[in-house]
This record gives C-alpha cells, structure tokens and sequence, in this order.
C-alpha cells in the first residue's frame, strides 16, 4: 500500500552530528516501518540538495535538525514550512538555537574577524572572509553567509512539535517513534506544539538525595574537590540545571557525578531559563543566615557565580527573553 | 513617552513595588502630592520577593528603560518575614546576569521604601529618572 505511506524529510541547520547520529537510530526502526514511512530527503546520508527539497510536491512531516546559523538554512526552514503539514524541531539546537546560541554574546562581524583574522594561528593577509562573493574561473563558489543571529527554528517558522535533547536519546526517540507511527497508520494529527518530553524536570527523577531545606553558603565549581556522589548538587554549592531541565535524560550526567548543564532544555512553561535560574538559585544562597549577614555580602556571594549567561544559558541563549548581546553596557 | 529628535527623552519607569511597603510609599506621596516626575509605570505585588527575574526581563524587552523594585527594608520589616532578602540576592545576579549580555545593570534598581516613606519615594523616583535620562532609552537589538 505504497500510496498510504507518509513522507519525511530530516532537514538539517547548524547542527553538529549529534542529532543525526541520533535519528540513525530512529532511522533503523523507520527502515522496519517501510511500509509506513518514506524518507524522501536526508542530504546528511545521502546526496540531495535544497533544490531536491523544493521539487518535492508535498511532505507529510517534515523534521529539522539544528539551529539557524546560514541564510540558507532560513531558506530551507521556509521550503520545509510551505511543503509539510507538520514541521518538527528535532534536537536542542532545533527547539531552542543550542549551544551555537553562545555565538549571540558577539556580533556576526566580530565572530568572523575573531576566526578568520585575529587568531594567532590565522595567515589571511587577503583579510577573506566568508561572505564574500568569490568567482574562481568565472564560476561564483561564493561560501554561504552567516546569519546575524543564530535563531532556533520556531523564529523563523511555526513549529508543530518539539523534542528536546542534545540530542533526543532513547525515552525521547521512543516517543516520537510512537508519534510517527500513529500518524503514519491512522493519521492522527498531533496536538500542535507538543513537545516530547515537556513537563517534568529532572530534579523530579533524580536519584540524589535532597535535604528538607537546601542552603548554599559558597559556590563551588566541580573541580574544586571530592563531590559527595549520593547527595544533590545544590546542596553541596554546585550548580546544577536540574530544576530548569526537563527531564528525558535519565539523569546521565547525574549518574556520573557530574551536575546537569541542561543540555534537555527547559520544562515548557519556563518564560526565560535565565531569570527563573536567577530566581531559584539565588533564593537559596545562605537562606539560614540572611539576617545576620550585611545586605553586600549577601550580594557578594550571588555575585561569586562565575558566567551566569554561559552557565544558565548554555543551550538556550539564543531562545531567551533578551537573547543576543545589547550595545546599551559601553555607555 | 518614547523620544521624537526634539523632545527631551522621557524614561520609562516599570516599578513592581510591595503592597505592604512600596506601594503604600508610593500611595503617601501621592495622598501628600509630593512632587516626582510621570515616568512610572507602578505594578503592584504581594512581596518584593515575589518579582521573579523573568518578568523584569520582559518588562526590558517590552520597552522598560529602567525597572525599579520597591520592598520592605531589611533585616526585618518584611510582611513574610524574609522576601526581600530574596529579592535582594536575586536583584545581586540578575545585575551580573544583565552585564554581561551588554544591558547597563544601572538600569535595575533596589530600594527599600515603608509605608511611611513617601518622600524617599518621590526621591527614588526622581534619580532614576535622572539616571535613565542619562543613560538614554535602551534600545534592544
Ligand atoms: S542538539 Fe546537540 S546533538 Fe543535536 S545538533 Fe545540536 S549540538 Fe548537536
Ligand atoms: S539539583 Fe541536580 S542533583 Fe539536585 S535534585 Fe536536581 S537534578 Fe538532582
Ligand atoms: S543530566 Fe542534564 S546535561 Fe546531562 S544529559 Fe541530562 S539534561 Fe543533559
């Protein structure tokens, strides 16, 4: 019944490999689904161009991996959208710009003077730099430009479904398997805007062990000595993103003993991961003794947390409230 | 309220003030009609430690120049005993936090004010307006 399968397209962005290793996996079982399902464009496993995209008349779900970071990816974002009926963010860098999004704390201008000029290892007396227009032969091979911003997908186009991870591993693929295949067998649409996981946060999952009131007295970082490997981060003055992380990791890092960056993203009605960290952390740095310290060195202590947009932010600058580098500072 | 080239460039102001203190500051200079300049957009809350950081960076992103928080001063006149020790610290990081993605952190602003404190109201009022006039609007890319 070849005329009842659906067609999928895996689209990728700025993506570093990760999510594509991980939809192989997803890609195994979809090959058992053949029945089901129709990869018709994959350019990461085989040879297809944007123009393969834009021939195709029609998609049924259309996926897309990573961030926005080209302007060709915007264009492919676009072509997506017009052709599919259900456009996914599949991945951190998809649903939120990912760790790319760190680039939004420079211009596009001082990002690339940075890499082609100024690093110590760079010859470039031409000063090239992509963008551009270079014509060798009479053939314009002109590299593809930057965009000024590294965006996640839903800035440039409606995004039906989100499934968080860096990249999406096992309960999270299985999910969406299940969504695929549903829709594949029935054509049942899913609810717009769902998200796989979505709701819990980690530090609901998490196996350590949380004292009735938690107290931070100092910040410390991981390599600063022995880390108690049964007792929760905070509790031990390490930061650790598990109250702003959805849970669908199964605490892997946790297990590790090293705290959680929040590579997952946030749980869905988090506004902005930065200002609810700031809220919740901050809350919670010598709760016990605030009436005794002076107003400044309780604000000195806060203050003592090294990169706070790096470390709140790590994977979702670029989807935050404020969410590049503002100029209003040099004033 | 925003700036035209000509006219002098009038902040805008998005006070989250305490009902308990803050805002009852607020409500006596207005009763005692002391003088402070237009610019304030009063919003009140329940407790200065209830201004969750995010919405200060809506009120930024919304066209706030400038975000006054108004509570109880410390250590003890709190009406839930310890919220504006968390608004203090959270207000501590959200400075550090604004630095460093290019926001000027004077642009936020703590200030504890009771109930019968109108005139430090007005005041408070007066210099941020200053300030932010100083500082100019924040425009945001
Ligand atoms: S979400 Fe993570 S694994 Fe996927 S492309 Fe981005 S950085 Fe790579
Ligand atoms: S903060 Fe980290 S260590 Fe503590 S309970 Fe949450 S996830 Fe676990
Ligand atoms: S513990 Fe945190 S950083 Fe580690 S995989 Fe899970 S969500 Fe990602």
């Amino acid at each position: 019944m070849s005329t009842n399968k659906i067609k999928i397209t895996i689209v990728p962005g700025a993506a570093c490999g990760g999510c594509d290793v991980s939809l192989a996996n997803l890609g195994e079982r979809l090959l058992e689904a053949t029945e089901l399902v129709d990869i018709v464009f994959w350019p990461t496993v085989a040879d297809f161009k944007l123009e393969d995209l834009k021939n195709l008349d029609h998609i049924d779900i259309g996926i897309f991996i990573g961030s926005i970071r080209l302007e060709k990816h915007a264009e492919a974002a676009k072509i997506l959208r017009e052709k599919a009926k259900f456009v996914v963010a599949y991945g951190t860098c998809a649903c939120y710009g990912g760790i790319f999004g760190l680039g939004n704390l420079s211009t596009r201008e001082e990002l690339l003077k940075k890499v082609y000029l100024n690093t110590p290892t760079t010859e470039n007396p031409e000063e090239k730099i992509p963008g551009q227009k270079v014509v060798i032969n009479g053939v314009d091979v002109t590299p593809p430009r930057l965009t000024e911003w590294n965006l996640p997908l839903n800035n440039i186009v409606t995004v039906d479904l989100y499934v968080q991870g860096c990249p999406p591993i096992e309960d999270s693929i299985n999910h969406f398997y299940e969504v695929l295949v549903s829709y594949a067998k029935n054509r049942k649409p899913f609810e717009k805007g769902m998200m796989i996981p979505g709701a819990k946060t980690l530090c609901d999952i998490c196996p350590r062990k949380k004292p009735e009131k938690i107290v931070i007295e100092k910040f410390r970082r991981v390599h600063e000595g022995p880390i108690d490997d049964e007792l929760c981060f905070l509790a031990q003055g390490i930061i650790c993103l598990g109250p702003i992380t959805v849970a669908g990791c199964g605490a892997s890092c946790i297990k590790a003993n090293m705290p959680c960056r929040g590579c997952l993203g946030p749980p869905a009605d988090i506004i902005d991961r930065a200002g609810k960290f700031i809220s919740t952390i901050a809350s919670l740095v010598e709760i016990e003794r605030e009436k005794e310290l002076s107003d400044e060195e309780l604000m000195r202590i806060v203050q003592e947390i090294v990169d706070p947009v790096g470390t709140f932010h790590r994977f979702t600058f670029s989807s935050g409230v404020i969410n590049k580098k503002q100029e209003d500072a040099k004033k | 309220m925003k700036v035209s080239n000509h006219e002098e460039f009038e902040p805008r102001i998005v006070a989250f003030l305490c009902r308990w203190c803050a805002y009852a500051g607020a409500d006596l200079a207005g009763v005692s009609r002391l003088e402070y300049p237009p610019n304030v957009i009063p919003i009140l809350v329940p407790c200065s430690g209830r201004v969750d950081p995010q919405y200060i960076l809506l009120a930024f992103k919304n066209g706030a120049d400038g975000v006054l928080i108004g509570g109880c001063h410390t250590p003890n006149d709190c009406h839930y005993v310890s919220g504006n020790y968390k608004a203090l610290k959270r207000y501590a990081l959200l400075k550090k936090y604004l630095e460093q993605i290019g926001i000027n952190p004077a642009r936020v602003r703590l200030e504890w004010i009771s109930a019968t404190e109108g005139q430090k109201f007005a005041r408070v009022i007066r210099e941020f307006t200053e300030e932010l006039k100083k500082l100019g609007p924040l425009r945001l890319r």
